[in-house]
């Protein structure tokens, strides 16, 4: 039988590396994943958000966040958007 | 996963068994009372000020508040409060070692 991988384990093997996190409202943001709980909250260093804006695409560079996960749709392990 | 259903939605205490290293959201919030924070909203306006008071909803009380929509700095506050749920983030710069 294969060995079920459940998805909040996934995310604990990206702590320390770095994430590409998709969010419902067409931001995207990367950083390094520090920790993250049962709601998918995350604490993320060195965060570069992408803000899409009348199709002009907005970098904000942040050293330290806490995300919500209330609006996070899709994490990427390992990431980048400028190279996707 | 039944233990999900019967928790608080939006908190962030610690439900997860953690390791030492990581820096989870709960640990995260005590590290950064009485700091300069950046807070933005879902509506992507953005409130800087100093962080007095926060919980694990992300309810947010903040004094010297600067309120800035699209960049623009549009008002300035003595104290306010958010509430947690139009929380998309806390930023803040880390601490000096």
């Amino acid at each position: 039988m294969a060995t079920k991988v459940m998805p909040l384990e996934l995310i604990d093997k990206c702590i320390g590396s770095r994430l590409w996190v998709i969010m419902k409202n067409s931001k995207e943001l990367v950083g390094t994943l520090r920790g993250f709980d049962d709601y998918v909250n995350m604490v993320l260093d060195d965060v570069t958000e992408y803000k899409i804006v009348d199709g002009v695409t907005e970098k904000v560079q942040l050293e330290q966040i806490l995300l919500n996960g209330n609006n996070v749709a899709v994490l990427v392990p390992g990431g980048d958007p400028e190279k996707a | 996963m039944s233990e999900l259903t019967e928790k608080k939605p939006e908190s962030t205490e610690e439900p997860m068994k953690e390791d030492d290293t990581s820096l989870t959201p709960s640990k995260f919030l005590h590290t950064i009372l009485g700091r300069p924070v950046s807070v933005s909203l879902s509506t992507s306006t953005e409130y800087k000020g100093i962080l007095s008071c926060l919980d694990g909803y992300m309810n947010i009380a903040m004094e010297q508040c600067e309120e800035y929509e699209g960049g623009q700095l549009k008002s300035k506050f003595g104290d306010v409060f958010i509430r947690g749920n139009n929380v998309m983030y806390i930023a803040t710069e880390k601490k000096m070692k």
